[in-house]
C-alpha cells in the first residue's frame, strides 16, 4: 500500500542554525492509481549547543499526511484519505515541533504517511528542513513585516492617487494610471506573502502563484506605459502592443512555470522602462534621467538579491522615481498657477493703467484747460464724458469678464473723450448685439484706442467703428471695423503692447479657444475675435 | 520768424498756436503738423527757426527722431506728457521742455529762453548731435576743447584734434551749453575747463593759451570778465 523513498541528508553546519539546502527529490509514485503515499528520510544532528530550544521540521510536500520523528507522531497536516473518508488536504508549508528528548545527537528518522487526491500529474518533491523551531517561526514574520511596511506604503500612495484622479479637473491619465499601479503592487505584495499566514490548501496552491503572474503582467504593461505618458513619448501605441506580444509570448511560453514567467515580465518590463527612460534622459525631459538611473539601480539590487525580494526592492525604487516625477509635475503646475494669477494682476493693472497713464492723463486735462478756458459750456460736457469713462474703468477693473454692454458704453465714452481732444467726430455704429454676451473687460477700448491713434483724420465726415456679433454653431465672432485712412507707420506699430493685452485677456478667459486678428482692409482696419465653444 | 508746431492732438496744437502768436505777435509764421513724418517734410521744405515738438506722437517714440530735430540749426523746445523723459530730453541738447498741462504762463517761459542772449539751458546737454551723411552721431559735451562759429555753421573741436561741424549757430548753441563753456570772442566758446592763460600780444592784442597750446582770441569787450574770472 505504502511507497517508499529514501532521504538522507548530513548535517554539517553549526549547531546555531541547523540550515540545510533546498533538497528536492523525486517522488517515485509507484501505483499510479493510488492516491496514498509513505516517505522516509534519514537525518543526522550532528552537535547541538543550546539544548533547552526546541528543534523543528519545516516541510514542504503537497498532499495530506502525518509525520513521524523516530516512529514518533509529531504532527498533522490535513486530514489523508481513508477507506470510508475524503481527503482534507494541507497545506504546502507545514512546520513540526520536535520533543526535546527525541532531539539528542545521531541519526534520526523522518516519516511521512499521507495521501495526495489532488494535483498529482504535478510531480513536485518533498523537501524536509530541520532547523531552530523558533527560528522556523520567526524568519517569516521579519519578512512578512517588512513587506507589508511596503505593502502600506503603496496602498496610502494608491488611495492617495486615486483622489487625486477624482478631484482633478484635468483627469490625467498618467495620476490613474500611477493609481492602479500602486494599487496592483500592494495586492501583489499581499498575495505573495499570504502563504506565511493563510492556510492554503495544497490543491490550491497554484491559484496563487496564477494571480501572482495576472497581477505581474499587468504592472508589467502598466509601467512601461505610465513612464511613456509621464515622458511624453511618441509612438505610445506602437510601443503597448509591442510590449503586449512580448509579455504574452513569456506567458504562452513558460505557461505552468510560474515563478520563471513572472521573472520574465519584469525583465521585460524593466528593459522598456529603461529605454524609454534614457530616451527621456536624452531627449532631456523632466526626471528622465532620475527615473534611469533608479531603474538601473533596481538592476544591479536584483543582481545581488533573491529573486522575489529584490525584485519587490526594485519596484520599490521605481515608486519612488514616480512619486519623485509626480513632485516635480506637482511643483510644474504650481508655478503655472502662479504665474496665472500674478497675469491675472498684471492684466487688472494693465487695465487701471490706461487711464492713469501720463499720455491719456496729461494730454487729456491740457485739452479740458482749454476747452474751459474757450468755451466753457462745452468743458463741462468733456468732464462728464471722462468722469463717466472713469466710472467704467472703476466698475470692471477687477473684472475678468465683463458683459458686453458695458465693454460698448466704455468705448462710447472713450470715443466722446476723444472727439473733445481731436477734435474729429468718431461714430459707433453696432449689429446684432447679443446682450447676454460677455467679454474680457476693456479689448475693444484696446482697439478703439489703437484705431483712434493710427487713423488719419478724415478730410470731412467721421471715422465710424462698426462692431459686429455674429453667432455660428461652434464659435461666436466679434467684428470692430474702423473706417478711415491708415496712419502710414514705419514699423507696424498696431502690433504692440496693446494687442500683448487683448491676447492675454483672452487666454485668461477662454484658455486656447479663441483667435484675434486685427489686419488693414481696403476701407481701413478690421479685428475680428472669434472665441470658441 | 518760423515757428513749426508738431502735435497730434488738434485742441492741443491750436493751444500753442494761440499762445505762441500772443506771445510773438504778427512777425511771426506758424506751421502745424500731426505726425512726424509730415514734421520733417515741413522742416525740409521751409527753414524754420524753433519747433515745439510733442514727444508721444501716434504711439511712436519721439526720441529716435528727436536726434534729427536737435541736430538741424533750430532750437527745439518739448511739450510732452511724459515728464519723465525731460532729463532725457535735456542731455540731447533741447531748449526747454514744458510739461502737460501747461497754462500760457509756462509757454512764454519757454519762449522767453528762445528770445533771450546767452546761456537759458539748465545746463544739462550731454551731447551734441551732429549730422553726419544721412545719419547722426551724438559727440559727449565733455569731449569738446571750444567751438568756434563759422558763418551760419560752427565747428567743434575735439580732444582727439578732429573737428565736427554742427547746424546750429554759436548763438543757438551758446544757449544750450553748461556753465563750463565760456563765450570769450564772438566767434569762439571755450571749454573753461581747457584755460591755461592770458597771452598779451603786441597791440593790445588778448589771446587765451589753452593747455594744449592752441591760441584763441579773447573779443575786447569780454577781456575784463574772463580776466577777473581766470583770477
Amino acid at each position: 500500500m505504502c511507497t517508499s523513498c529514501n532521504y538522507y541528508k548530513e548535517y554539517v553546519t553549526t549547531d546555531v542554525t541547523y540550515d540545510v539546502d533546498y533538497d528536492h527529490q523525486k517522488m517515485d509514485w509507484g501505483k499510479p492509481d493510488s492516491s496514498s503515499f509513505r516517505f522516509e528520510t534519514n537525518v543526522e544532528i550532528q552537535k547541538r549547543k543550546n539544548t533547552s530550544q526546541s528543534l523543528g521540521l519545516q516541510i514542504n510536500a503537497f498532499g495530506a499526511f502525518d509525520v513521524y520523528w523516530d516512529g514518533v507522531l509529531i504532527g498533522r497536516n490535513g486530514q489523508m484519505a481513508q477507506a470510508d473518508r475524503v481527503e482534507v488536504p494541507g497545506t504546502e508549508t507545514s512546520y513540526y515541533q520536535i520533543p526535546n528528548n527525541l532531539s539528542k545527537l545521531g541519526k534520526h528518522n523522518v516519516v511521512l504517511m499521507g495521501s495526495q487526491t489532488y494535483n498529482k500529474e504535478v510531480e513536485r518533491g518533498i523537501d524536509v528542513k530541520l532547523k531552530d523551531y523558533l527560528q522556523l517561526q520567526r524568519s517569516p514574520l521579519i519578512v512578512v513585516s517588512f513587506m507589508n511596511i511596503m505593502a502600506g506604503a503603496f496602498l496610502i500612495a494608491g488611495i492617495y492617487y486615486f483622489f487625486l484622479y477624482l478631484n482633478s479637473t484635468r483627469k490625467e491619465l498618467a495620476v490613474l494610471l500611477f493609481g492602479i499601479i500602486c494599487l496592483l503592487f500592494f495586492c501583489l505584495l499581499i498575495i505573495e506573502y499570504v502563504k506565511y499566514y493563510l492556510d492554503i490548501p495544497y490543491n490550491e496552491f497554484y491559484t496563487r502563484l496564477k494571480i501572482i503572474g495576472w497581477l505581474t503582467f499587468a504592472v508589467s504593461m502598466l509601467i512601461p506605459w505610465y513612464f511613456m505618458l509621464q515622458f511624453e513619448f511618441k509612438r505610445k501605441k506602437l510601443v503597448l502592443f509591442f510590449l503586449f506580444i512580448v509579455l504574452l509570448a513569456v506567458y504562452i511560453g513558460y505557461y505552468g512555470h510560474y515563478d520563471i514567467s513572472a521573472a520574465y515580465f519584469t525583465i521585460t518590463a524593466r528593459f522598456f522602462s529603461i529605454v524609454i527612460a534614457i530616451e527621456a534622459a536624452i531627449r532631456k525631459a523632466k526626471g528622465g534621467l532620475i527615473v534611469a538611473a533608479g531603474l538601473l539601480a533596481g538592476v544591479v539590487v536584483n543582481y545581488f538579491m533573491f529573486y522575489d525580494f529584490g525584485l519587490f526592492i526594485a519596484f520599490t525604487i521605481l515608486v519612488l522615481c514616480m512619486l519623485y516625477l509626480h513632485t516635480i509635475r506637482a511643483k510644474a503646475m504650481e508655478e503655472a498657477h502662479n504665474a496665472s494669477l500674478l497675469l491675472s494682476s498684471r492684466l487688472q493693472l494693465e487695465l487701471i493703467k490706461k487711464n492713469i497713464q501720463p499720455h491719456f492723463l496729461r494730454n487729456t486735462l491740457t485739452s479740458l484747460i482749454d476747452w474751459i478756458e474757450e468755451s466753457p459750456k462745452e468743458g463741462v460736457v468733456f468732464i462728464r464724458a471722462l468722469a463717466e469713462e472713469f466710472d467704467i474703468m472703476n466698475d470692471i477693473a477687477e473684472d475678468t469678464l465683463i458683459p458686453i454692454r458695458q465693454e460698448i458704453d466704455l468705448c462710447r465714452r472713450h470715443l466722446e473723450v476723444m472727439s473733445f481732444r481731436k477734435e474729429i467726430c468718431y461714430e459707433w455704429q453696432e449689429e446684432r448685439i447679443d446682450q447676454n454676451e460677455t467679454i474680457p473687460p476693456a479689448i475693444f477700448h484696446t482697439i478703439i484706442e489703437n484705431g483712434i491713434t493710427h487713423s488719419l483724420p478724415p478730410k470731412e465726415g467721421c471715422i465710424v467703428f462698426c462692431f459686429k456679433f455674429t453667432r455660428e454653431k461652434q464659435f461666436k465672432t466679434y467684428t470692430l471695423l474702423t473706417l478711415a485712412k491708415n496712419r502710414q507707420t514705419k514699423k507696424d506699430k498696431r502690433v504692440g503692447t496693446g494687442f500683448k493685452y487683448i491676447e492675454a485677456r483672452l487666454t485668461e478667459s477662454y484658455g486656447t479657444n479663441w483667435s484675434f486678428d486685427s489686419h488693414a482692409v481696403e476701407k481701413g482696419w478690421e479685428t475680428i475675435i472669434k472665441i470658441f465653444d | 520768424m518760423k515757428i513749426l508746431i508738431i502735435e497730434d492732438e488738434a485742441r492741443i496744437a491750436k493751444r500753442v498756436e494761440r499762445m505762441t502768436r500772443d506771445f510773438f505777435d504778427k512777425d511771426v509764421q506758424i506751421l502745424l503738423s500731426d505726425s512726424l513724418e509730415s514734421g520733417l517734410i515741413a522742416i525740409e521744405n521751409n527753414p524754420i527757426d524753433l519747433l515745439l515738438l510733442d514727444l508721444n506722437l501716434n504711439g511712436e517714440d519721439g526720441f529716435e527722431i528727436l536726434q534729427t530735430f536737435v541736430a538741424g540749426p533750430f532750437q527745439t523746445i518739448i511739450i510732452s506728457a511724459y515728464t519723465d523723459k525731460a532729463i532725457t530730453a535735456f542731455n540731447y541738447g533741447v531748449l526747454d521742455f514744458v510739461p502737460k498741462p501747461f497754462d500760457q504762463n509756462r509757454l512764454e517761459q519757454a519762449f522767453m529762453r528762445f528770445t533771450a542772449q546767452g546761456k537759458q539751458s539748465g545746463g544739462d546737454v550731454r551731447f551734441l548731435a551732429v549730422r553726419k551723411a544721412k545719419t547722426f552721431r551724438l559727440v559727449p559735451i565733455n569731449e569738446i576743447l571750444y567751438i568756434k562759429g563759422a558763418g551760419i555753421y560752427t565747428e567743434l573741436h575735439l580732444a582727439n584734434n578732429k573737428i565736427e561741424l554742427h547746424d546750429k549757430s554759436l548763438e543757438a548753441l551758446e544757449k544750450l551749453l553748461p556753465e563750463t563753456f565760456e563765450r570769450i570772442h564772438k566767434s569762439y566758446i571755450l571749454c573753461w575747463e581747457q584755460a591755461d592763460k592770458i597771452v598779451v600780444e603786441a597791440g593790445g592784442k588778448y589771446s587765451m593759451q589753452l593747455k594744449n597750446g592752441d591760441l584763441l582770441p579773447i573779443g575786447r569787450s569780454k577781456y575784463k570778465e574772463i580776466k577777473n574770472k581766470l583770477i
